[in-house]
């Protein structure tokens, strides 16, 4: 007993746990204070906020998604190399040959999939529920724009098979990038610019003029690198709004 | 609990279970239903096992009987006496002294090699020193660094005496019964191997194999399931564990580790999760595996000759009817690009038929003979009227037929006819109601209706000089007189008569220029120039001449230049979605094998408009040409993987080692086709025998007889026909000289020689022995009797060996014996290993057997 006090007394100890266990309000207030996690959550939740009918709890199943689409991706990229020799290759080596190759990957597609429905629909229960008002008009943007990052991540996400689907889908949607206004070659008024197939949007998406290898590899480096820090920075936000606004949004606020 | 909270304890173990229950799932679907190798290589394994097993036992119970158990048991008796015997006290001491001895001489061994090494090391350093400084002192150094080298070294010698004699010495008290020991080691040495190998098989893991091609991006993993494909066991006749078929073909000429699966099979070698992924059975798979004969397909995209490839038959024969059709005038087909217009020139077709003729053969030539090449192109009366009209139109104005009733018949001269017609083996090649044609390598019409077709005028020119009508002809000129030729033409159209054949216009009749339009742009439609010569349409191949004459233009240029049909260059690995199944979309399956079958077996099917005439193919016929045309493919394999044709051979080395024919020869050559039916090199047919090697194999003599007058060496239907090369000699009067026969001579000596074949037989040192009855010998031992005949007796598989000796030289006979598949694949003589000295003595009988 003497030397687990002792190791309670230690500098080490205290520099993790800083806080006793007895249930009183200040411990309790000392445990979201010195959490970054619980900082980023409100400080209190109010009963009809958590009720299902009134948030359909979107919000925390889209984080709750991107969870498992963060650990699965990272399981997935051990096994998988962007290039167009190998990229299909590997696709069907996890199908076939590795251990739960298969789960994975299915379990990241689905959740892929499952993400992009329930971000819309929490985007749909925000706008219903008028949460998008004063004071929320900031998160609102946010959240618009964490919209647009998980479409970038599934469009990005689908060249990486390097299969017939993926390929047109990717054809068909930097074309669509080429028609801009101004910045691409076939959008109107990009000729005053100078733009050409060769310095347009759709040649800076492709790395080139048709989807190729470095397409791929654009492709990859934005899914699994850039797109998900982006997301997590302005989700971190995203809930802080959400706490400093006065928690999520009820019937009565 | 408080009363209205959303959560029960219910529902969280609802949900705990429902998680557990699906968490046992995953494990079980990874593990077990998509891993159903697991389950084929138990069972290989345990087939393999009780088949080692067995022979394990079998082996035991020989060992056992052979009173093997009885030698080891002695042996085993005798080990233990020399054991015992070294293991008393006198030899024990002895034996240790002996090896503590030993450990001391190899201690010193040691250092001395040590120091050994450090003093050279010193001497190389003084060497660089001197070398750089000239200085005397380092030299000395040197020296005395060299005297202690040349010590060391001696006294290592003398180490290593002292050693190798105490070995010997410790061997004296150990050989015995390591001896002894080795023996029974031997003795059991297969068991142990059998054993071993029950051991390893055992040891054998369930795992995921494959085989990884590395330039070819491939990992086949189908031995994951074919666990016994390349096995010398036959353990199981049920898939997946049996073994490849014909393995000694396909195995033995592309090892499984070197070319893996799926260039021959294809499908998706990287499948292991069921049977229908891993053929590639599945939907958006392109390369479903090939099954049967029709893994042949593969052997197109290495292979550069196909034709006569071992293990090809299939397509072999899909090769030679897509020549014989001569699909390759309508459609581009790699490969088949150069080769003639498998029909006749129709430039003056209208002084040769009747018209009834004509209109009924286009409306559908199988009605004149059966095994007419041309196909139904299901024209009506009227349009088969229009283009015989086009047709004519080019050397007349008239309809006309020419029929000869029995009354114009010269009965005498048809007589004479017939002798002609008999010695010039005609029926080689045409088939006359039902006889003859046994060549069938090259395409002769069936004559039995020839009298009711032609116009006599036509035939005799035509048989005078059948190049002069038809430059590219493979009929051959005999060398008839006027006489002949006339007797030949009476027979003919006196003995082959259509009888049911009616004539419509006995009196000519004018043609209407309306219909000679219409027929012109007939021709034009069904791109009758992909098969015949039409005169004003030799350079047209393109696909839509109704759209140029209506001034429409092309964007490229080179679309002017297609052929009347698709090009099937890669249609092999068109997407199937690509290809239209038109009206038979429901009654087909959608695969690519099955829309090439029916598009040969009812090429119209698919639409209405379509132009593909119909060449009534029987099922197996379009399965080898659909085998053939999947076989184009733009799938890439390794360079390493190319066979290149001869022809590409041939192109690559100048021509320099082949056999082009040249100079008067080739000019004879051409008039009577010799290559119809012998080959040279890699020129000509099969008919008769390969002439490659023609000069060193037949003697002068023999062969400048048997030009003047073939006789019997073969059965009757491969008899050489007589070509009048010599009017003196000939029964018939031919126009030629007999200097031709020295053109045949000379080309024959020159070119068609080999140093291959000596042209002495080899001396022989066995002074007593007559060589000529030894010979006689080993041809009676050897059974030759039963394939060859020799005077009244023996077989007649193989050629009449009665004049042999007049006709072979002695080296050809003594290189052939050593192996008869030598000059010629095909041939069937077995492989019967004759020593030299066994060929000499059989060449030398064989050159006795002499006919005066």
């Amino acid at each position: 007993m003497k030397m687990f006090d002792n190791i309670k007394q230690s500098l080490i100890w205290k520099s993790m746990f800083r806080r006793d266990y007895k249930d009183t309000p200040r411990n309790r207030a000392l445990a979201i204070f010195g959490n970054v996690f619980m900082h980023l959550h409100p400080v209190k939740v109010r009963e009809g906020a958590v009720k299902l009918r009134y948030t359909w709890g979107m919000g925390g199943i889209s984080l709750f998604s991107f969870i498992i689409l963060t650990v699965t991706g990272f399981l997935l990229m051990f096994y998988y190399r962007p290039s167009v020799d190998q990229a299909y290759w590997d696709i069907k080596d996890l199908e076939f040959q590795v251990p739960y190759g298969i789960f994975l990957r299915s379990l990241h597609r689905w959740a892929g999939h499952f993400m992009v429905i329930v971000v819309w629909l929490h985007m749909f229960r925000v706008f219903m529920t008028g949460s998008y008002k004063s004071p929320r008009q900031f998160n609102w943007a946010i959240g618009v724009i964490l919209l647009v990052l998980t479409m970038l991540l599934s469009f990005t996400g689908y060249l990486l098979p390097w299969d017939q689907l993926g390929l047109w889908a990717i054809e068909v949607g930097t074309n669509m990038a080429a028609g801009t206004p101004l910045l691409g070659f076939e959008g109107p008024f990009s000729e005053y610019l100078g733009i050409t197939p060769y310095n347009d949007v759709r040649f800076a998406i492709l790395g080139g003029s048709t989807v190729g290898g470095n397409a791929l590899l654009r492709s990859y480096v934005w899914h699994c690198v850039a797109l998900p820090l982006v997301a997590v920075v302005l989700m971190a936000v995203h809930f802080w709004r959400v706490r400093k606004d006065g928690g999520i949004s009820g019937p009565h606020s | 609990m408080k009363k209205g909270s959303a959560y029960t304890p219910y529902l969280f173990a609802f949900l705990s279970l429902l998680l557990l229950g699906l968490a046992g799932w995953v494990i079980w679907k990874d593990e077990v239903q998509l891993r159903p190798w697991k389950a084929y290589q138990q069972e290989y394994k345990e087939l393999k096992g009780a088949k080692l097993q067995a022979e394990y036992d079998v082996a035991k119970k020989e060992f056992d009987s052979n009173g093997n158990a009885e030698k080891l048991e002695a042996l085993q008796a005798r080990l233990q006496a020399a054991e015992e015997i070294f293991q008393s006290r006198g030899v024990q001491e002895k034996y240790t002294g002996l090896v503590g001895q030993l450990d001391i001489i190899e201690a010193s061994l040691a250092q001395n090699q040590k120091k050994l090494q450090e003093t050279r090391g010193k001497y190389l350093e003084a060497e660089y020193l001197y070398i750089r400084g000239q200085k005397e002192q380092d030299k000395e150094v040197m020296q005395q660094l060299q005297g202690e080298i040349e010590g060391l070294t001696e006294n290592r010698n003398v180490l290593l005496e002292r050693k190798s004699a105490l070995q010997e010495d410790i061997g004296e008290l150990t050989n015995e019964f390591e001896a002894i020991r080795a023996e029974i080691r031997s003795l059991h040495k297969g068991l142990d191997e059998k054993l071993m190998a029950i051991e390893s098989n055992d040891r054998m893991s369930l795992e995921i194999r494959q085989i990884h091609i590395r330039d070819a991006g491939k990992a086949d993993r189908c031995i994951t399931c074919h666990a016994g494909i390349e096995s010398s066991y036959r353990l199981s006749d049920r898939q997946p564990l049996t073994r490849h078929p014909a393995g000694f073909i396909f195995l033995e000429n592309h090892p499984v580790s070197e070319y893996g699966c799926t260039f021959c099979h294809q499908g998706q070698g990287r499948a292991t999760t069921s049977p229908d992924k891993a053929h590639g059975w599945v939907d958006h798979w392109t390369e479903p595996m090939h099954q049967g004969s029709m893994t042949q397909s593969s052997c197109i995209s290495c292979h550069g000759d196909i034709e006569g490839l071992r293990g090809a038959e299939f397509i072999s024969k899909g090769s030679k009817l897509i020549k014989k059709y001569g699909c390759y005038g309508c459609h581009m087909i790699p490969g088949y690009e150069d080769l003639r217009e498998v029909g006749p020139v129709l430039a003056e077709v209208g002084t040769k038929i009747n018209y009834s003729w004509a209109v009924s053969w286009l409306q559908d030539p199988k009605t004149y003979y059966e095994t007419a090449r041309m196909p139904k192109f299901y024209l009506s009366k009227e349009e088969a009227e229009s283009i015989a009209d086009y047709l004519f139109s080019m050397t007349g104005t008239t309809r006309r037929d020419t029929l000869y009733a029995d009354e114009d018949i010269d009965w005498d001269l048809a007589e004479k006819g017939k002798a002609i017609w008999r010695q010039s083996r005609c029926n080689i090649c045409h088939t006359t109601n039902g006889k003859g044609g046994n060549h069938t390598e090259i395409h002769a019409p069936d004559l039995s209706k020839v009298g009711s077709k032609v116009t006599r005028e036509w035939l005799f020119n035509w048989i005078k000089d059948p190049k002069k009508y038809f430059p590219e002809t493979k009929m051959p000129r005999y060398r008839f007189s006027d006489q002949e030729l006339a007797a030949l033409v009476e027979y003919i159209v006196s003995e082959f008569q259509d009888w049911d054949f009616e004539p419509e216009y006995e009196d000519p009749v004018p043609m209407k220029a309306e219909s000679i339009e219409k027929g012109k742009a007939l021709v034009q439609k069904y791109g009758c120039f992909g098969c015949h010569k039409v005169k004003g349409m030799e350079e047209m191949q393109d696909i839509a001449p109704q759209l140029r004459r209506a001034g429409v233009t092309f964007a490229r240029s080179g679309e002017m230049e297609e052929k009347i049909g698709a090009e099937l260059s890669s249609i092999g690995s068109k997407p199937v979605e690509l290809l239209d199944f038109g009206k038979v979309k429901d009654k087909i399956p959608h695969d690519r094998l099955s829309y090439v079958k029916q598009k040969l077996r009812a090429p119209r099917s698919f639409r209405d408009d379509l132009r593909m005439p119909d060449y009534r193919l029987g099922e197996e016929e379009l399965g080898s040409i659909s085998s053939v045309l999947l076989g184009f493919t733009d799938a890439s394999r390794p360079a390493r993987f190319v066979v290149p044709s001869y022809a590409e051979i041939e192109e690559f080395e100048g021509g320099t080692e082949s056999h082009i024919l040249s100079g008067d020869f080739e000019k004879l050559e051409r008039d009577i086709k010799c290559l119809n039916c012998h080959k040279i090199g890699n020129h000509g047919y099969n008919y008769a025998p390969d002439l490659s090697v023609a000069g060193s194999k037949l003697q002068e003599e023999w062969l400048r007889r048997f030009l003047k007058q073939p006789d019997i060496i073969r059965p009757m239907l491969k008899q050489m026909p007589r070509f009048n090369l010599d009017k003196q000699d000939g029964m018939i009067q031919g126009n030629l000289e007999s200097s031709e026969i020295e053109t045949v001579m000379n080309f024959f000596r020159s070119d068609l020689v080999t140093d291959d074949i000596p042209a002495f037989l080899p001396d022989l040192d066995d002074g007593a022995v007559d060589q000529v009855l030894e010979g006689k010998r080993l041809y009676d031992e050897k059974g030759c009797v039963a394939c060859h005949q020799i005077g009244n007796a023996g077989g007649s598989v193989g050629p009449n060996l009665s004049n042999v000796g007049g006709r072979l030289t002695a080296g050809f006979i003594f290189k052939y014996l050593e192996d008869p598949q030598r000059y010629n694949p095909q041939n069937v003589e077995p492989k019967y290993g004759f020593t030299e000295r066994e060929r000499i003595y059989l060449a030398r009988y064989l050159m006795s057997l002499k006919l005066e």
